[in-house]
């Protein structure tokens, strides 16, 4: 089986991490023969250690059109617009999130990402409210689920979840500052908001981004085996996401004991449970938070009781060596089974881009009438500046008297200023 | 107890054996429907012959990793002629091997596979094998996995982990007609005479709703998937051995308990004799410093290198000489208390 996995680059991200991760175990299987495809000029620093594998290759884009795969395999929004390009007998999409998710309304790569989902592809997902919602919107398609697993030598579960019986509450918390829906500084803030003592460490790559922050200690970026480390010594891993696709990291610490406070995001159902292994929050309460955190530092017994079932979780999660044999079965019935029909798929794909449009047009519209209402404003000021008397006014600010006479009015002046710039 | 390969034994708890009982009798209108039945992971053959009575099919594979374990299930189940195969089911050549033999046996094959899937490092091949010989010759599949989210054991023998979302991405894979049963636990009591005589009762259980939590999980798939039958056994529960294996468990708490406590009195007396002796060890210090200062003194009184001081250090340069300069007694410093 030739399968060929398109991703932008090979750079640090969860989202290639995965993909890597399932290139890697399918390789090992006999008969298979793994291509990653770089879409994109590589740039930074890249995922390493598939090197000496002899089924698992690294092609640029150009390199894969001269070849032929079995299934084509897209792995973000922005990969299909090559997956076409390759010879191959199916075609896929590895679906990780609803990225358009990922932009904010009026950002056009957001209708982009939403008409990725349209393509006559059949669909793989590693979370089952991906594939939910995928049903609804792509009945025609088939849709697989391959939950990502868990690198149990690194993040391997430990025998027994630690117990804290006085020391402060060491709180976690991850995630990149520069995505806005991570929201790392909220979770940051609602840490900082606790009245018991605790000790809070943030693990970031990007400390620019991060800026000067209310923690103990930040560090990173870490390697996976420097992350597993941080995450046995703490009790609680804290994530406000907004949006997420499979939700992995409270999931890695609860391999290593530790419970999480976190947001009923996409993706905490499938192994959250509140009150049992860990604690939901509400939307944008961080004083809300800052209490439970404080719970669980008062009330160790129930620390306790959530990281002890936070491992118990933890256990019964597949491996990466079994999530790719899903992996490699789904591919198997994508290869076997018909290919998607195109017409139902075009169908959708027009509906999208008509409601896409009109959505786009309803912007713009809004931005012209905003421009002509500030224009016919903008005249008005100008004619008012060019009137007799305000012309003299405005001559009679450079006079030191006018200028002490006006000090006490700065903050009206100032105020003025702004609304008028 | 069970065996170290998890094979059911005469040993192994009634829970344990009812529950692989339970499984094989669901599937028994299947098996002994007339077809060529494969028992896959077949072990000793005690669960299968519990559940099937004293009827049998007419022809059957049994099929596991050991040849020791294959014979005594033949001898188990009363069936010398069955085929016995030693095979590994990660391998396509072996699963080939045990699907020719099968078919020869004739059409319509069923082939059981409990508690086997999580033993195996791959199961890729077993799937790919079965949805084939489904496809292809008819034949129906009864499969299980336990729910390892339930049992928070780390099982050494178990190569893969299964739960709600794992055997979700499983029956995805599974051909699209197919059955799903879920195995859920039972407790229970009975009432009988005085002289303990054996009797028999039928039982009305009321099982599922809403917090149901099932142990296993079970799917059928192939041409006769839907004949799966559903069904409930409850067996005597061995108060005695129960009882045993709960005291044990108990007094090994009791005395792990003990030893703790005792550890920690210990370890409270320790501290506390380390606390005297350091307090000790100061007031000593604190003595022997006035002592050498007093002889220090005296030392260079007389004229004498210090002693417990390195040689060079220890002469006064400008001291005086040894002889007729001895201090008057009055002068001298006082010993120390």
């Amino acid at each position: 089986m030739r399968v060929a996995f398109l991703v932008n680059d090979l750079q640090l991200s969860g989202g290639v991490g995965v993909v890597v991760q399932h290139a890697r175990q399918l390789s090992t299987i006999d008969g298979w023969d793994i291509t990653l495809v770089l879409v994109r000029e590589p740039e930074g620093p890249s995922w390493h250690g598939y090197e000496h594998l002899p089924h698992l290759h690294v092609r640029s884009r150009e390199q894969a059109l001269a070849e032929r795969y079995d299934v084509a395999v897209a792995t973000w929004w922005e990969t299909t617009f090559t997956l076409f390009e390759l010879s191959a007998e199916r075609y896929a999409y590895f679906v990780q999130s609803l990225e358009d998710r990922f932009y904010r309304h009026d950002e056009a790569e957001r209708l982009g990402a939403a008409l990725t989902l349209d393509l006559p592809v059949a669909f793989i997902t590693e979370a089952s409210w991906i594939r939910d919602t995928l049903a609804s919107m792509r009945p025609d398609a088939p849709c697989y689920v391959v939950r990502n697993g868990i690198e149990k030598n690194v993040f391997g579960p430990i025998e027994q979840a630690p117990v804290n019986v006085s020391d402060p509450l060491r709180v976690l918390i991850e995630g990149s500052p520069s995505s806005w829906f991570k929201h790392v500084h909220d979770a940051i803030n609602a840490a900082s908001a606790m009245r018991e003592p605790h000790h809070v460490t943030v693990v970031c790559g990007e400390r620019k981004a991060l800026g000067e922050v209310a923690a103990d200690e930040v560090v990173g970026p870490l390697s996976h085996r420097e992350m597993a480390a941080a995450y046995e010594r703490c009790d609680v891993v804290l994530k406000l996401s907004s949006v997420e696709g499979m939700f992995g990291p409270p999931l890695e610490g609860f391999h290593r004991g530790a419970t999480c406070i976190v947001t009923p995001v996409t993706g905490h159902e499938e192994y959250v449970e509140h009150g049992w292994n860990g604690l939901l929050t509400d939307w944008e309460d961080l004083r809300g938070t800052a209490r439970q955190l404080d719970l669980l530092a008062r009330d160790r017994e129930l620390l306790a009781l959530l990281r002890t079932n936070a491992l118990e979780t933890a256990r019964a999660w597949p491996s990466w060596e079994q999530s790719s044999q899903f992996m490699a079965a789904a591919l198997t019935a994508i290869a076997q089974g018909p290919a998607p029909a195109a017409a139902p798929a075009a169908e959708r794909l027009l509906a999208d881009l008509r409601g896409g449009l009109e959505i786009y047009h309803g912007h713009l519209r809004e931005r012209v009438d905003y421009a002509r209402r500030a224009m016919r404003f903008e005249r008005r000021i100008a004619r008012v500046r060019a009137s007799a008397p305000v012309r003299r006014l405005l001559a009679i600010r450079r006079y030191r008297l006018v200028k002490l006479l006006a000090w006490p009015l700065r903050p009206l002046t100032a105020r003025a200023r702004r609304l008028l710039s | 107890m069970s065996d170290w390969q998890e094979r059911i034994t005469h040993e192994t708890a009634p829970a344990i054996r009812s529950e692989h009982e339970l499984r094989y009798r669901v599937a028994a209108p299947l098996i002994l429907a007339g077809g060529p039945w494969a028992d896959l992971g077949c072990g000793n053959g005690l669960a299968a012959a519990a559940a099937l009575g004293d009827e049998r099919p007419a022809h059957a594979v049994l099929v596991d990793i050991e040849q020791d374990a294959v014979a005594a299930a033949a001898r188990a189940l009363g069936l010398p002629d069955a085929g016995m195969l030693a095979a590994d089911l990660t391998d396509p050549a072996d699963l080939q091997r045990i699907g020719e033999a099968l078919v020869a046996l004739g059409e319509g094959p069923v082939v059981s596979c409990f508690e086997v899937i999580e033993h195996l490092s791959s199961f890729l091949a077993l799937l790919a094998w079965s949805t084939e010989l489904a496809r292809e010759h008819a034949a129906t599949f009864v499969l299980s996995v336990p729910n390892d989210a339930f049992w928070s054991i780390r099982n050494p023998h178990h190569r893969t982990s299964w739960s709600e979302g794992a055997f979700d991405e499983l029956r995805q894979l599974l051909p699209a007609e197919h059955t799903l049963m879920r195995q859920v636990a039972l407790s229970g009591s009975a009432m009988l005479g005085w002289e303990a005589t054996p009797e028999r009762h039928e039982l009305a259980v009321a099982v599922g709703g809403s917090a149901t939590v099932p142990t296993h999980f079970i799917a059928a798939f192939g041409a006769r998937h839907q004949d799966l039958e559903r069904a409930a056994v409850a067996v005597q529960t061995d108060m005695g051995a129960q009882r045993r294996w709960e005291r044990e468990r108990e007094s090994n708490v009791a005395l792990a308990q003990g030893t703790v406590a005792e550890q920690a009195a210990a370890m409270r007396a320790q501290e506390a004799t380390i606390a005297e002796q350091r307090e000790q060890l100061r007031e000593q210090t604190a003595e022997f410093d006035a002592w050498r200062t007093y002889i220090h003194e005296l030392e260079r009184e007389l004229g004498r290198p210090l002693s417990g001081a390195p040689a060079e250090d220890s002469r006064q340069p400008d001291g005086p000489s040894q002889e007729g300069t001895a201090p008057a007694p009055a002068d001298r410093a006082e010993p120390p208390a």
